[in-house]
């Protein structure tokens, strides 16, 4: 069977969903980050996958630039991460719960 | 240099500024860390770059449309006009937190770095006319946020806001890039037969196609909706927003309210500005989502007891009424540019406001207290007269009550959403309005009507100059401005200047 570009967008929309589900379901900080990666890179699949259908350069150069952020993205969050685990030994979402309406 | 390049970079130059300032901010504070007036000198290096880049803005500001960087960039008096606005929130949010972060413990030279970062994503977000950029843009800004958020770093609350801001901020980042893929997918012939994310391309596809929206078009621009959503808090996207104000330090919660959401509208404006052509597909959504954040934000901070968090719904329920706006522009071409001066006139009265009632807030702070809670304002107005009649002005432009700018700003919206035959969308926005004069007018009630007691705060707590500044800017503007409207005639007519779909 040959793959198409159609399985790679249905492949995107997978991870996609799975990424969201997993930011949903998830309570460890870190592991809601990792599914926030999961979901820019399903798009990052899409751009790529697109962009070689199209026969256009855009969608890979797209990809660069979200790589770029998200590395930007890690630095921070990981860095937030950190410093909430310095004075909580504990980085549980359950127990960051100061602010509630 | 590439002398082709030059042009490109001349356009850009107010954003350029300011990055720029921020790197040398950046740098000389930590290279001169050890002299005891660094951080005043940071202070002030930041507000001459945000001086100068006002200077450029503003001398374009009636200038045609020029498109830049292979069309990814647009200036035009739309993208002026918004940097103007947001210059001068990061100009308030300097002033307000030179002496607010000494008090803190906090003087650290990084926060007027990443004031100005944030404040060049938000600019860019103003002129982006690719998905790209607008992506990029929306990132730069949120990411120096993040940090800003969590900049009291022994604080819980604070840190606790920073990492809340953070996973839905990312989580929206996640949606806004799916929806730009699916879109970039969803044109296949725009440009050539590959597909496009370039606004004005989109916008000519879409014209060309009659209307005619297939659903991969349509789910990415619904997940760009949701993206752009959150950043701008919008009702079922907006559970971040009272916690993530509540807890960052006071000054970064004004910048946060005022900057952040102008670089948002502006987004939402060009995006939805280019998707006109198929309005009749999303129109009906946004709508939805108008009414949703105007009773949400309001009917939630009628119950609330910290100002700030009091202040963050009511900002979720200002968002609420310009996108009323936004749907004024979307839904009839003769209301089109109506609606887009009175979206601008709105940011600007919204932008003083935001930081002359936050203002208020820091200088009731005292060192190791803050100003947060109603209790905090219990008969201030035996107190500290000044604050509590500044405070009451703030308060009634909120609410909309006329001579102030707030009622111009939503009167303007107000007028748009009936050009455009929106009248059942009008009309929930008025209802809205009086359901928010209840807990203005609470706030009121505490301040001038209730004795104080041991928890009020005694007289200025802070007498710093950058506070009086700010405070006494956004007063006097926020009565100028709504008796004499017309003199930000030039802001209204900027958005004549914004491509037409």
């Amino acid at each position: 069977m040959e793959i198409t570009t159609q399985h790679f967008l249905v492949l995107s929309a997978i991870l996609f969903t799975l990424g969201v589900i997993g930011v949903l379901v998830k309570r460890n900080p870190i592991v809601i980050f990792m599914c926030v990666e999961l979901m820019l890179n399903a798009a990052n699949l899409s751009f790529v996958a697109l962009g070689r259908h199209f026969g256009q350069i855009n969608g890979q150069m797209y990809v660069i630039f979200a790589l770029a952020v998200a590395a930007a993205e890690v630095s921070v969050g990981l860095g937030i991460i950190v410093a909430i685990f310095r004075s909580k030994e504990s980085i549980n979402i359950d127990e960051v719960n100061l602010m509630k309406f | 240099m590439n002398p082709n390049m030059t042009p490109n970079l001349m356009a850009v130059l107010p954003t350029l500024i300011i990055m720029v300032t921020g790197m040398v901010v950046l740098i000389g504070d930590s290279c001169l860390k050890g002299w005891k007036s660094t951080k005043s000198l940071s202070a002030i290096v930041t507000l001459i770059g945000i001086a100068a880049a006002g200077f450029f803005a503003l001398s374009r500001i009636t200038e045609d449309s020029i498109i830049v960087f292979g069309g990814a960039v647009v200036i035009d008096s739309f993208s002026n006009g918004t940097a103007l606005i947001l210059l001068a929130t990061a100009a308030f949010a300097t002033l307000l937190a030179m002496t607010y972060l000494e008090n803190k413990n906090l003087n650290l030279g990084e926060y007027y770095a990443l004031v100005l970062f944030s404040t060049s994503g938000s600019m860019l977000m103003a002129s982006a006319n690719d998905l790209i950029v607008l992506f990029i843009a929306i990132e730069i800004l949120s990411v120096a946020l993040y940090v800003l958020a969590g900049f009291a770093r022994t604080d819980e609350k604070s840190e606790e806001s920073a990492l809340k801001y953070f996973l839905l901020g990312a989580f929206a980042a996640g949606f806004l890039l799916y929806g730009i893929a699916l879109i970039y997918g969803g044109t296949a012939g725009a440009a050539g037969n590959g597909g496009t994310t370039n606004l004005t391309l989109i916008s000519e596809f879409l014209r060309h196609t009659n209307g005619v929206a297939n659903p991969m078009l349509m789910a990415g621009i619904a997940l760009l909706l949701v993206g752009l959503g959150f950043k701008a808090g919008l009702v079922p996207f907006h559970m971040w927003t009272p916690d993530v104000y509540e807890g960052a330090p006071t000054s970064v919660t004004a910048y946060m309210a005022a900057g952040a959401k102008i670089g948002a509208f502006a987004a939402i404006v060009r995006v939805f500005n280019a998707f006109i052509p198929i309005s009749p597909y999303w129109l009906i959504a946004l709508q939805v989502l108008a009414v949703l954040t105007m009773f949400g934000g309001n009917l939630l901070a009628i119950v609330q007891e910290n100002v700030k968090r009091m202040l963050a719904y009511s900002s979720i329920a200002h968002a609420g009424y310009l996108l009323v706006g936004v749907c004024a522009m979307a839904g009839n071409p003769r209301a089109h540019d109506t609606a887009l001066g009175a979206i601008l006139f709105y940011l600007f009265g919204y932008m003083l406001v935001t930081m002359g009632s936050f203002g208020i807030l820091i200088w009731l702070s005292k060192r190791g207290h803050d100003c947060t809670t109603m209790n905090d304002l219990k008969g201030l107005a035996k107190t500290d007269p000044t604050a509590a009649y500044t405070m009451l002005i703030f308060m009634l432009s909120l609410a909309g009550i006329p001579l102030t700018v707030g009622f111009f700003g939503k009167l303007q919206i107000f007028n748009a959403s009936l050009m455009a035959g929106q009248v059942g969308i009008a009309i929930s926005m008025a209802v809205a309005s009086i359901i928010s004069v209840y807990y203005y007018l609470k706030v009121v009630w505490t301040m001038c009507f209730q004795e104080p007691d041991g928890n009020t705060v005694e007289g200025r707590a802070t007498s710093s100059f950058g506070v009086n500044v700010t405070v006494g800017l956004s007063a006097i503007g926020c009565v100028l401005f709504g008796i004499l409207p017309q003199t930000l005639q030039f802001l209204i007519n900027a958005s004549n200047s914004i491509m037409r779909p």
